[in-house]
């Protein structure tokens, strides 16, 4: 159905002749011309603008991520160095720890010592001075039992004779005094 | 009250010294100083006749050696050590015995407060205490 209009719409517009006709060129330019410009002013223009914003964004995007992840590093950097100084701190204060307590230790170790040394002196003292106590009560206790024997042997055994003599003796001692 | 004692002590001493014949004390000398002092008594009578009683009972203690013994004791042997004592006081001493038989053997003489000894038992303990 549609064929033969196609048909007489074409017999019916083919030219008369085959050529270039500048007048209808000329409109096809400016149509061209005009098409562009509203084209370029209502579509490619705004997307141009847009596309511009876009990669704006993303370029401040992109900045912002470096920075980022400078500012990311150099904290890990902070951090990684901060961990160290406290490492080292901490080692120092456990070395300090350490030596604080050998030298605590050492001088316990020198005050027991020195303790236990004057302790044994001290109990020497005392064993000597009991022994040489004893010694002296012994002496003091023997001599005391001789002296007891021999006044008791001598009031026994000594004669009215031998005292005489004796007290004798003792007058002619007291006289020449 | 100190110097009032301390006056009839030296006033005592004056009156001893008065009561004394060679060294010893004369009795007859004793029985003039009391007249004496019942005639003018002092002021502080009581004190003073306290103190000349105590220092001549001293002075007759010097004249008197009590030799304690042990044992027998001859009477010459008593008047050689009162002859000794009175050549060494300047003074008559006379000798009296006394029975002392814990001294074993030997003689103890008194003087006033000086004291001569030898005897067995002062021997033993100067062994004991010298040990």
């Amino acid at each position: 159905m549609t064929l033969p209009i196609i048909l007489a719409v074409a017999e019916a517009s083919t030219p008369e002749k085959f050529g270039l006709e500048l007048h209808v060129v000329l409109i096809q330019v400016v149509s061209f011309l005009i098409l562009a410009g509203v084209l370029y002013y209502y579509a490619i223009r705004p997307v141009l603008s847009t596309m511009d914003e876009r990669v704006k964004k993303i370029d401040s995007g992109l900045r912002y991520a470096d920075e980022v992840k400078a500012k990311l590093e150099a904290v890990q950097h902070e951090s990684e160095a901060t961990a160290k100084k406290a490492q080292a701190e901490a080692s120092k204060v456990i070395e300090e720890a350490r030596k604080t307590a050998k030298e605590y230790l050492d001088r316990q170790s020198q005050e027991t010592a020195a303790k236990t040394s004057e302790m044994l002196v001290k109990a020497q003292q005392v064993i000597e001075l009991e022994r040489r106590k004893m010694l002296a009560e012994a002496r003091t206790e023997i001599a005391r039992l001789v002296v007891a024997t021999t006044e008791r042997v001598l009031a026994r055994e000594l004669s009215e004779d031998d005292r005489g003599r004796y007290n004798a003796s003792a007058a002619r001692e007291l006289s020449n005094t | 009250m100190a110097s009032s004692a301390k006056v009839a002590q030296q006033f005592a001493r004056q009156l001893v010294t008065l009561s004394l014949v060679d060294g010893s004390v004369s009795a007859e000398r004793v029985g003039g100083v009391l007249a004496y002092l019942e005639k003018h008594a002092p002021a502080n009578a009581i004190a003073v006749l306290k103190a000349y009683h105590r220092l001549i009972a001293t002075e007759v203690a010097k004249g008197e050696a009590v030799v304690e013994h042990a044992g027998p004791v001859s009477e010459a042997e008593l008047a050689s050590i009162a002859a000794a004592l009175s050549k060494h006081y300047r003074r008559t001493v006379t000798a009296t015995a006394r029975e002392r038989p814990e001294l074993i053997a030997g003689l103890r003489v008194h003087v006033g407060d000086d004291i001569y000894e030898s005897s067995v038992a002062a021997q033993l303990a100067a062994l004991e205490a010298s040990v």
